[in-house]
Parts: structure tokens; C-alpha cells; sequence
């Protein structure tokens, strides 16, 4: 049964590229994953894989030249291997004057995040619950989606004496239903525990709202009220964090946040922060140098507080480091992965209700940035976009293009949803955002479906 | 590492596969930054392991490991296996494979000088000079430079009898400009945007890209950019360049004919297409003028290659014959499904994933003239440049891009450079506007690295050879 290796034998293995001669310091980023998806389409399995894999990061520091070298050989062989490639590139580069030095000890150890259920799902299990989902939709209808448990392990050792390792598990199931006359419905939960997960109640939801999508019908591009459940509000939260939050962004003027420290950036409603010790995400408590992860005021009541930082980028800004930064080398610097937005007081209903004429938005699809100083992106609406009038939910209309600033919709945010939900726009990051009600927000074109 | 790929197929059929196929694959890669004279990141990083895919009744499994010793692939042959069976829970038709000769054999990339053993020094001594060119034109606040090199080694075993072993090595580089002032931030690249050119080659590409040639005009046109108006809205002629044609031919052509797509498969998370089986043969895709080709035999392309990861050979497929759509790129089981050959267009993201129908190297036919000559023959209109960012929904319907990069064409001539630019339109309507497409002394096979798709997530290397090209009637400078 695969499970964590364990900090003892990640010490041991560390070592050997900790121990390298001609090296001034050596950091190793251990990372270990496994793991099955189950993915279903037309309402069958078609897909449905299993996997395992550990990696190792060396980062070798020779005055303040760096090497980095990574392996999948998790071994002593491998440690020591990967290490004295990364000090044979350390040895000729160019120099990095901003370098600060490796982590400090400070160590930690933290398995509450980890459920052995989930680590050792079986495919049975996924497909079981593949089945309920699918049979939660009437005839006429398919699901496609994926089913993915997993675990994950993340170590830092280096020189320093710092130590630091955490197991992880998660569990998310997504479907889109389609069928009928033309219409599709969306549903999806991450979680750390696959007990936590309702795969008949996921899919009554997206066959609910797939039915609601039938026939969908045109509906003229401009401005327009919106609703946006929490799928599409992080898809926004967490473009905002790729072009606006990252601390080395914002110190070299590339942010659309740079210089705006202590300004109203969003309506008194908004806050937004990174924590991933707070409940109800899935983080991990120090970043992949080995920073205890701190968490971040983003924007408080409408005012940017400040973005997030890596200790190279900390340097540069003459900030402390946040405990954000990705695994080495990482030119793009630090980013948050562990967002949330404060919940309001309003529910969906309500939000709905206040809209005399507007659109009631459950997803965007593949977004992507137009003027990142401006904040603005475009994308598509997707799985079930509603024209909202009178306060109530009138017909469905076909896909819309937006074209949209983050921050300008923020501006415009008068409700707050009082519940939240976890969802991911990126790779290993995670926002849990309620729903918003903003008052203007702009469609630039259209589709057919 | 055959023999390795071997034991697994012999394992899987141990534990009761109909059919199954072991994929030994070994990646190395090494990755070089450098921003204004500071070294940014330098990396190597190596990966090996083994996918294990089985059939049982007609359902699929796939298992991975990267732990080659025998037990560890018995027991992850075992448990392809068990996910298989798993599978027919859910019944559905069972999977038919088309039929394709058992071979064996080796194939490798085309390459002079390994970029791998070309010592570190020389390559970080370019991107110094290359950068520091950029950085001394005045305004220039960020100037980085980068080069990326791949190698993957693929032995593939199948119960059928396939054994074969391939090299492909991939080299890229590129360099990029960016200017801040009065709220904005422009940027130029050479030769293309995100990380430049790469090509199935070796060092003796990096060499003929020309980055310190080209650094100082980079760096100009990122400065000029901060003071150029914003490109208007309108609809208008659009002349796009070579390097935006690339990403205008892969995301709605490239992705709407993967087969894959077309029967749902990726519906949940890429989205679906808004072509049809039926549609082979008769749907007209684009104007008469666009030819689009499929190419896994292309010398220098990254979706080049001996076979696929089926072991289908690589082939030539014409995907659009005189603006008619003709054919999908497929798999085996894809293909099976409308009683067709692959088209050998299955390829995985390493050992740890399974594979999924990608591009090749999906073209446009060059026709005639040069990027000159098109706008010469232009009276009023915007010529785009440079890819900056994409967006298309989810069946490859309506798309919006945005570029570097524009200019006014006025009288043929180039009189004012716009700052960003984007455009919008409908597949169809957009490709059906074209009424000039450039000849072969402007056409260049451009590497796209970061094709994503799947589910887990996986990034394929492909290719595509693009001429510059002119459309009718577009809607320019979207605006939020």
C-alpha cells in the first residue's frame, strides 16, 4: 500500500547531497505524490489511472552563485548525484547578487492534513462513486468529469539545519453534464478527506442545472449585472493572484497592485487573504525553501494591504519573507496558493433577487490575461450562464466572451455570498471564495452554444 | 530498457490484460535564465519511469511507477489491471483498437551538436550578451534571456509485438524586452514570445536564431511601445504574422480535429469541438486559400517523431484541402470508433501519463509572396505580430488574441505602430476571411512546448509551420 516514506528516511536521504564537498550550502526539496483519477465521459469510465512519483530538488549555493538540479531518483545515489550537478552549474554561472541565504532552522512536522482513506483509495471506490454520480442524471443526460484521490508528502532539509516535511491527501470530484436540446451544467468538490464527498449530490447538482440550461438563447454583448457563483469568482481571485499578488511583481513595478499599498483597490466588502493553516483548504505550513507559511492581509475591506513573499524576493523589497515561495529556481517568484475570500451575508437567492436585469454566471473557461497593469482578462462563460430579470432567473443564453478588469469588478462588488466554496483555477493552488453580486461587468462577444 | 518495457507487457497479460503496452521513458532537461546580467535560474533535472496500459474486456487501465526493479513493475502491472476491471462498472461498448502492423525498431531526431555537452559557460556568455544588448537601449527597465533544452528517450513494448526505442532532442531559445512607464508595461520578444524558438535540433539552432543580432531592436520596440497609441477598435483588414499564426492555427484548428474531443472524451475539462464525424469532407472550415497539413514526418518539428506512442507510424495528414475540412488526427481506439487507421497522433507527457491524442505538426500550405508583399498589397488595415495571450471557448467556437505588437498598414506601408492589440472572431468566419496566405520564404516551423490538456494534467511538445496570412473583416482592439 503506498504511503508517505516518512521524515526519517527523507533525513537519511537528504544527507547524502547535504553532505556534498565544495559547496557552501545545500538545500533538498523532497516531493512525493500518488495517486489514482478516474476520469468518465458520456457516462462510462474511458480513462482511469494510478501513479507514483518522488522528486528531489537540490539547490547548491557557492558564494552567491546557485546551481539547481532535480531527480526522480529518490535514493542516496540520486541525492548526491542531483547535488553535485547543481555545484558543477554553480561553479560557472553568473552570480545572483539578490541571493540571501538559505532558510533557518526552524523546524516543523505536521501530518494533520493527511487521511489514510483517501491515500489508499482503490479504483473501486472511485468508480463506485463515478456510478452514483451518473445515476444522479436523467435520461437524456451524460456526465464526464474525474474522480482523483491522492497523497502527497513535501520535505525541505538544508544546511542551515532547517527540517520540515508534511503529508497531504485530497480528493476532488468535477462533472459536467450535458444532453438534451443543447445546455450543460457544472459541479465540482475538492476536499482533504474523499469522505467528505457526495458524488450523487455533485451530480444532482450539475444534472440540475444542465436541465436548467436547455435551449439556451442569444443574448447581445455589453454591460450587465452579474451573479458569479464561487467557480467563477475564483477563477478571477486567482488570476488576481497571478498578475497582482506575487511580492516580486509588485516591487518591480509589474503588478497591477505596484504602488498602490494602503490605496482602496475594491468595495469595503472584499478581503481577500492567503493562509494555509486556516481550515478548510489544503495547504501545506511552510513553503519550498522552508519558510513557515505565514498568513497574508491581501486586501482588507477594499484596501491592498500587501502581496506575498519568497526570502530572495523579501529581499528585494526589503520586506520579511511570507513563507511563499515555489520550488527552485523559480524566476517568476512567490505566489499565494491558499486564498480566501470573506464570506458576506447574502445567499445566492437573495443576490439573484436584487438583479432587475443581468446575468447569473456558474463558470469561465480558459482565461487569459489582456493588460495585466489593468487587471483586465477575457474568457468564455461555460455550464450554465442565465439571464436574470426582475429578480428572477428568466431563460438560459448562450456562452458570452468577457473582457473584464479583476479589479474593477471588485470595485463594483455589492454582495458578498455567505457560503464558500473551494475551487482551483491553477495547479496546486486552492481559493475558497463565496459568490458575488457585481454591478457591472463587461461581455465583448459570443458563442453559439 | 526494452527488456524492462517487455517484463511489463508479460506481467499485465500474467495478470489477465487482453492487450497491454510498456513505456520506458527517460527525460532530461536543462533550463537557463538570465535577467539584466544576473543569472535567474539555472536547472537540470532528470526523470525516469514506466506507464503500464492495459485492455481487460474492453476497458482501459494504466498504472505508473518510477521504480524499474521486477517485483515493483509485477505489482504495478498487476494494478493496471485491477483499475481496468474496476472500470467495467459502468459498462459501456468496449474498446476496439484499428489495426496497425506490429514493428520494430529506433528512430532519433535530427541533431549536429548536442546541446547538452555544449559547456555551460557558452550558453550563459549568449544570454549575457544577448540580454545586455537589450539593456542598454534607454527605457529598457527588464531584459531576459533564456535557453531550454529537452531530451526524452521513449522504449515502447506491446503485446502485440511492437518494440521499438526513440530519441528526440528538443532546443529553444529566446529573449524578451520589457519597458515600464506611466502605468504600463510593454514587452518584446525575438523570435516568439514565452521562452522563443524551439526545434527538434540541436545547438546549431540556438546558433542560427541570431538573439544578439536582434537584441537591440527588441529592445526598441519595447521602448517605442510605451509611446504608441492603443490600437482602435474596429473592424478592419488583419495581416498576422508567421509567429501569431502559429497559436491562431493550433487553437482553432490544431484542438477542434483532435478526435478525442470530438466524441467527448475531454468534454469536462478542455471542453469539446464544434466539428463533427459527419462533418469529414464537407464542412467548409476556412476559404479556399487554406491548406492545413498534419505532419509527424517534418525534419525540425517537436511532433516529429519515428511512431506514435501506440506505435502507429508518423504519417501526413491532410486535415483542410482547399478551406474543406477532411480529416480528424486520431488514436486507435478513436479511430476504430469511425472505422478509420490512426492517424498516429497518440503521445503521453512522460511515463507518468497516459497518452492522448495531440498534434503533430499541424501546417498551413504556404501559397505565395512574402510578409512584404502581403502588406504591400494591403491598402488599409493592422498587421499583428507576436502572441501575447489566447483565449477560445469550449467547443473552439469564438476566440480572442492578443499580441505584441501592431502597426497600421496604410497604401501597403507600415505607418503606425499601435500598442496592445488583440482581435476577435468566430473559427469559421475568421479562417473563411482569409484571402492571403504567405509562400515558403516567409514560412517557418515554430515549436509550441506547452500544449496542455488532460486530465491529470499534461503538457505536449508539437509543431506547427505557419505563413503569414491575411483576413478580411476582423474585429480589432477588444476592449474591457
Amino acid at each position: 500500500m503506498p504511503g508517505p516514506v516518512g521524515p526519517d528516511r527523507v533525513r537519511e536521504v537528504a544527507a547524502a547531497a547535504l553532505e556534498i564537498p565544495g559547496a557552501d550550502d545545500v538545500e533538498v526539496l523532497f516531493l512525493h505524490e500518488w495517486g489514482g483519477l478516474t476520469r468518465f465521459a458520456s457516462s462510462a469510465i474511458h480513462q482511469s489511472t494510478w501513479r507514483e512519483d518522488t522528486g528531489l530538488r537540490v539547490r547548491v549555493v557557492a558564494g552567491d552563485r546557485i546551481g539547481v538540479a532535480g531527480t526522480n531518483d529518490f535514493s542516496e545515489t540520486g541525492a548526491r548525484a542531483a547535488a553535485e550537478s547543481a555545484r558543477e552549474m554553480a561553479d560557472v554561472v553568473a552570480p545572483d547578487p539578490l541571493f540571501p541565504g538559505l532558510a533557518p532552522a526552524d523546524r516543523l512536522e505536521d501530518e494533520s492534513g493527511f487521511d489514510q482513506a483517501t491515500a489508499s483509495t482503490g479504483p473501486e471506490r472511485r468508480a463506485d462513486g463515478v456510478a452514483a454520480l451518473v445515476g444522479a442524471c436523467s435520461n437524456g443526460f451524460a456526465a464526464a468529469g474525474a474522480f482523483e484521490t491522492m497523497g502527497s508528502e513535501v520535505a525541505v532539509a538544508n544546511t542551515n539545519g532547517q527540517f520540515c516535511w508534511a503529508p497531504r491527501t485530497m480528493a476532488s470530484l468535477t462533472t459536467v453534464v450535458t444532453g438534451g436540446e443543447g445546455g450543460s451544467g457544472f459541479a465540482e468538490v475538492f476536499a482533504a478527506g474523499v469522505d467528505e464527498l457526495d458524488p450523487g449530490a455533485i451530480g444532482r447538482r450539475a444534472a440540475a442545472k444542465a436541465e436548467a440550461s436547455q435551449r439556451p438563447r442569444d443574448l447581445e454583448p455589453g454591460r450587465y449585472p452579474v451573479v458569479l457563483e464561487p467557480s467563477a469568482v475564483s477563477t478571477l481571485v486567482g488570476f488576481l493572484a497571478w498578475i497582482g499578488f506575487g511580492g516580486r511583481l509588485i516591487a518591480e513595478g509589474r503588478s497591477c497592485l505596484s504602488g498602490r499599498h494602503g490605496e482602496r483597490v475594491a468595495a469595503d466588502s472584499v478581503t481577500i487573504y492567503d493562509d494555509a493553516r486556516e481550515p478548510g483548504t489544503l495547504g501545506i505550513p511552510f513553503d519550498f525553501e522552508g519558510v513557515p507559511r505565514s498568513r497574508v492581509e491581501l486586501i482588507d475591506r477594499g484596501v491592498f494591504h500587501d502581496g506575498v513573499y519568497d526570502r530572495r524576493t523579501a529581499r528585494l523589497a526589503g520586506k520579511d519573507p511570507t513563507g511563499h515561495a515555489l520550488p527552485p529556481p523559480n524566476p517568476e517568484g512567490p505566489f499565494p496558493l491558499n486564498l480566501f475570500m470573506a464570506p458576506g451575508d447574502a445567499s445566492l437567492e437573495e443576490m439573484i433577487s436584487s438583479v432587475e436585469h443581468g446575468l447569473l454566471v456558474t463558470r469561465f473557461h480558459y482565461t487569459n490575461v489582456v493588460h495585466p497593469v489593468e487587471s483586465t482578462v477575457t474568457g468564455m462563460t461555460r455550464d450554465g450562464t442565465f439571464l436574470i430579470r426582475d429578480g428572477e432567473i428568466a431563460h438560459p443564453v448562450k456562452n458570452l466572451r468577457f473582457t473584464q478588469s479583476i479589479l474593477e469588478s471588485l470595485q463594483a462588488t455589492t454582495m458578498v455570498g455567505r457560503d464558500t466554496e473551494l475551487a482551483s483555477e491553477f495547479f496546486f493552488s486552492a481559493s475558497r471564495v463565496p459568490a458575488l453580486k457585481v454591478e457591472s461587468f463587461q461581455f465583448t462577444g459570443g458563442s453559439d452554444h | 530498457m526494452l527488456d524492462v518495457a517487455r517484463q511489463a507487457v508479460e506481467a499485465a497479460a500474467a495478470a489477465g490484460a487482453d492487450y497491454a503496452d510498456g513505456r520506458v521513458v527517460a527525460d532530461d532537461s536543462e533550463s537557463l535564465t538570465v535577467r539584466n546580467q544576473a543569472m535567474e535560474g539555472i536547472d537540470r533535472s532528470s526523470s525516469e519511469g514506466i506507464g503500464i496500459r492495459v485492455l481487460v474486456d474492453g476497458y482501459w487501465g494504466f498504472a505508473a511507477t518510477a521504480r524499474l526493479e521486477p517485483a515493483e513493475i509485477e505489482r504495478t502491472a498487476a494494478l493496471a489491471v485491477e483499475i481496468a476491471r474496476a472500470a467495467a462498472r459502468l459498462p459501456r461498448d468496449p474498446v476496439r483498437l484499428a489495426e496497425v502492423e506490429p514493428v520494430t525498431g529506433s528512430w532519433h531526431s535530427p541533431m549536429q551538436e548536442d546541446p547538452f555537452h555544449v559547456p555551460l559557460e557558452e550558453k550563459v556568455a549568449l544570454l549575457m550578451e544577448a540580454t545586455r544588448r537589450m539593456q542598454q537601449i534607454p527605457g529598457v527597465t527588464f531584459a531576459e534571456g533564456g535557453i531550454d533544452l529537452n531530451r526524452r528517450r521513449t522504449h515502447l513494448a506491446t503485446s502485440e509485438g511492437t518494440a521499438i526505442e526513440q530519441t528526440s532532442v528538443h532546443t529553444g531559445a529566446g529573449i524578451e524586452a520589457v519597458a515600464l512607464g506611466d502605468g504600463e508595461m510593454q514587452r518584446r520578444s525575438f523570435p516568439n514570445s514565452f521562452r522563443g524558438h524551439v526545434a527538434a535540433a540541436g545547438w546549431e539552432h540556438v546558433q542560427k536564431i541570431g538573439l544578439i543580432d536582434e537584441a537591440e531592436r527588441t529592445g526598441t520596440e519595447a521602448v517605442e511601445l510605451l509611446r504608441a497609441p492603443e490600437c482602435p477598435s474596429e473592424v478592419t483588414t488583419l495581416v498576422l504574422d508567421s509567429g501569431q499564426m502559429e497559436l491562431q492555427i493550433h487553437e482553432s484548428i490544431g484542438h477542434p480535429v483532435e478526435l478525442d474531443r470530438v466524441l467527448g472524451m475531454e468534454e469536462a475539462y478542455a471542453g469539446s469541438s464544434f466539428v463533427r464525424p459527419e462533418d469529414r469532407g464537407r464542412l467548409r472550415y476556412a476559404s479556399d486559400l487554406v491548406s492545413i497539413t498534419a505532419d509527424a514526418t517534418l525534419p525540425g518539428g517537436l511532433g516529429s517523431f519515428g511512431w506514435d506512442d501506440e506505435g502507429v507510424p508518423a504519417q501526413r495528414t491532410p486535415i483542410i484541402v482547399d478551406g474543406v475540412f477532411q480529416d480528424f488526427i486520431s488514436s486507435r481506439e478513436t479511430a476504430s470508433v469511425l472505422d478509420l487507421p490512426s492517424s498516429g497522433a497518440m503521445r503521453a507527457d512522460g511515463w507518468q501519463n497516459l497518452p492522448l491524442i495531440r498534434m503533430t505538426n499541424i501546417s498551413i500550405e504556404p501559397r505565395e509572396g512574402s510578409l512584404a508583399d502581403l502588406i504591400g498589397d494591403t491598402d488599409d488595415g493592422v498587421f499583428m505580430s507576436t502572441n501575447t495571450s489566447w483565449s477560445i471557448d469550449d467547443k473552439r467556437v469564438n476566440f480572442q488574441f492578443g499580441c505584441e505588437i501592431a502597426w497600421r498598414i496604410k497604401n501597403g506601408r507600415l505607418v503606425q505602430m499601435y500598442r496592445n492589440p488583440n482581435y476577435t472572431g468566430i473559427t469559421t468566419e475568421f479562417w473563411g476571411s482569409c484571402d492571403a496566405v504567405g509562400g515558403r520564404e516567409d514560412w517557418t516551423l515554430w515549436g509550441t512546448p506547452n500544449c496542455g490538456k488532460g486530465q491529470p494534467g499534461q503538457t505536449a511538445r508539437v509543431g506547427h509551420g505557419a505563413a503569414p496570412a491575411r483576413f478580411r473583416g476582423v474585429r480589432v482592439g477588444v476592449r474591457g
